[in-house]
């Protein structure tokens, strides 16, 4: 492994203006006065090094919104063949908590239930991160759910000095990327700045969950009926944006389409959501989460409850998306934070 | 990423995990003015190597992909049987199918029936509707072996005559002294002689045997389970030994879509048979 480097802005530049001419890249982008967005870029000048969130996660450089997974033909000769990305591309400037949400993936189409969904695998194995640190904002929580300085995952890994960016290559991908890129050796003043970066990160997230994420499960378990999930549900308007921008939630809906001539078509998915009625619909049109209620608590149960009972981790890594994207304002921490206050004092259930 | 996942499907190439094999139809007839009966071969014959309870993704191309229980024992080689409720785009579509036409299979998927645990015990079937589908699978497979299992009670509900399925094999199995098939219908129709009420009613025609154990295997509409899940407390037969298969909109098939979650549950994993006492700790699933 390569000893750390530090990289000004131009020089960055310079490096990205590179991978772009090598290979495809997907980076942050501004979109309007305060919102920006992964797109895949063809002017490295376009790309934003500071920024705090994006609307969608970069969730989408493995699995966009809607994508083809099977190529079929039709008639007498009928047969299908998977629909594989496999063309190499850098993912630049993902934060640790989406980066912790890719390891989260990795598990959760990649290994579970002894299953590995190839579209997924095809696009993360052809993906280079270069993952950036980053300071919150009142809607981020990730001291909370241990993705503060994730950095399992990223292949570079950028840290925000003075001077520009103090860059470790955390892989032998990493390390061929940075070859050959304009950079100097740190100064021990940014070596210092980089080692304080973290705790200074720390300090100013602010925004917390009142709880361990060891304890959550138990402690979430018996509020099933919350009162706070009905007064949650009472202003929810079941629009699936919390879902839609979150970078864990991986369901997806599955439907065909056929070209004109009705010779060939395609298999394709796109995100679907717990929140909308007919996620759950079953036979003769019965619903288990028929109330919004139901739809409401399943999203914070699926999080906290389930899934990390399963995987040891909690399905959410505190970028505070859905809080901020939520057409009525609901805050995921403070629904949370609200039933372990009720369920301390006991009158749950 | 870690390479030491232990797979599910270990003879198949993991990018093909969503990708149908193209398969024959090999006879094809309609049962009831629903239900279509289909016998289907996979390419070159190859078995389809299921357990009773498990199902298998059928798809249309260009009409989609649906997820029906198969309804033939194991022990039929060479071939594998669907019966086909016309519910909506695709099922009715293959309702128009006829022997020579091909449609796309994924499978076999779920966990099915622990035939394991039925064997030396009494088995108490209760089917509602087309629930008998899949139940069919796990009478044939104890017919197969009749002398590996003690009794079995058959306990099945329509909503009229017109609606029973396999109207012959149930007059056949119930030849057998050792079988009892017990076959009603919701409410009273022209000629019809049997018994009348619904399926939880043929519960007071049953008599457990108090020197074996007895294993309950349950599928009908959801609306039936609780009911069901009452009576066979009440013959205190315990949780472990209580079988429900539950029909939840699985798309994938494979645990990752997330249709078909019950809680922390997947239908199409870690079901679609679920024990008694997984029943019990669940909120949404019966």
């Amino acid at each position: 492994m390569q000893r750390a480097a530090v990289f000004s802005e131009s020089g960055l530049q310079e490096l990205l203006g590179r991978v772009c001419e090598k290979t495809r890249l997907m980076a942050p982008v501004r979109r309007g006065k305060t919102s920006f967005e992964f797109q895949w870029i063809s002017n490295p000048r376009e790309v934003q090094s500071s920024y705090v969130r994006t609307v969608l996660s970069p969730k989408k450089a493995f699995m966009p919104p809607r994508e083809t997974i099977l190529d079929f033909t039709r008639g007498p000769n009928q047969g299908a063949s998977p629909h594989l990305e496999q063309e190499p591309f850098v993912l630049f400037g993902i934060h640790p908590c989406d980066l912790t949400a890719v390891n989260q993936l990795d598990w959760a189409m990649g290994q579970r239930h002894g299953v590995e969904d190839p579209s997924y695998l095809a696009r993360r194995a052809a993906a280079t991160i270069v993952a950036l640190d980053c300071l919150p904002d009142e809607y981020c929580f990730c001291t909370s759910v241990g993705s503060c300085h994730t950095r399992k995952g990223a292949d570079v890994f950028l840290t925000p000095v003075e001077t520009g960016f103090y860059a470790e290559a955390l892989t032998d991908k990493g390390a061929k990327l940075l070859e050959g890129a304009a950079r100097r050796e740190p100064t021990a003043g940014e070596e210092a700045e980089a080692k304080a970066f973290p705790d200074e990160k720390e300090r100013r997230t602010t925004t917390k969950i009142k709880a361990g994420m060891a304890e959550l499960p138990d402690l979430l378990e018996p509020s099933y009926h919350s009162a706070v999930f009905e007064n949650t549900a009472l202003r929810c308007y079941s629009c699936g944006t919390c879902t839609n921008v979150c970078p864990t939630c991986f369901c997806f809906d599955v439907d065909d389409e056929v070209n004109l001539p009705l010779t060939m078509g395609t298999r394709w998915r796109k995100y679907d959501s717990c929140q909308f009625l007919d996620f759950a619909v079953v036979a003769g049109g019965h619903n288990f989460r028929r109330e919004r209620k139901d739809r409401v608590r399943h999203r914070w149960f699926r999080k906290f409850v389930y899934l990390l009972r399963e995987h040891g981790m909690p399905f959410c890594v505190g970028c505070g998306r859905c809080s901020q994207a939520c057409t009525a304002g609901i805050s995921l921490v403070d629904v949370l934070n609200s039933v372990l206050a009720e369920a301390r004092e006991g009158v749950a259930r | 990423m870690t390479t030491t996942v232990q797979r599910r499907f270990p003879n198949q190439k993991p990018e093909a995990l969503y990708t149908p094999e193209i398969a024959k139809i090999t006879r094809a007839e309609n049962l009831t003015q629903q239900d279509r009966f289909l016998e289907i071969e996979l390419p070159g014959g190859k078995e389809l190597g299921h357990k009773p309870g498990q199902f298998v993704q059928v798809s249309i191309f260009g009409f989609g992909e649906a997820p029906i229980s198969i309804s033939s024992s194991p022990a039929k080689r060479g071939r594998f049987e669907l019966c086909v409720r016309r519910m909506g785009g695709l099922t009715g579509k293959l309702h128009a199918f006829e022997a020579g036409d091909e449609v796309g299979i994924r499978g076999p998927l779920g966990n099915g029936f622990p035939m394991e645990e039925l064997q030396g015990a009494d088995c108490l079937i209760v089917a509602g509707g087309i629930g008998m589908a899949p139940l069919r699978s796990v009478v044939q497979s104890i017919l197969a072996e009749r002398e590996k299992y003690g009794r079995l009670m058959l306990l099945y509900g329509n909503r009229s005559p017109a609606d029973i399925l396999f109207k012959d094999e149930l007059a056949e199995w119930g030849k057998d002294d050792r079988n009892q098939v017990l076959v009603t219908i919701d409410s009273p129709a022209e000629g019809w002689t049997g018994n009348v009420g619904v399926v939880t009613t043929l519960f007071q025609q049953i008599q457990l045997d108090s020197k074996r154990p007895t294993v309950a295997a349950v599928v009908g509409p959801p609306v039936m389970y609780r009911f069901v899940y009452a009576e066979l407390a009440a013959l205190h037969l315990p949780d472990s030994r209580i079988y429900f298969s539950l029909e939840r909109r699985m798309k994938c098939g494979v645990g990752k879509c997330g249709n078909c979650q019950i809680e922390g549950k997947y239908c199409c994993v870690d079901g679609p048979v679920f024990t008694g006492e997984e029943i019990r700790q669940f909120h949404e699933s019966i």
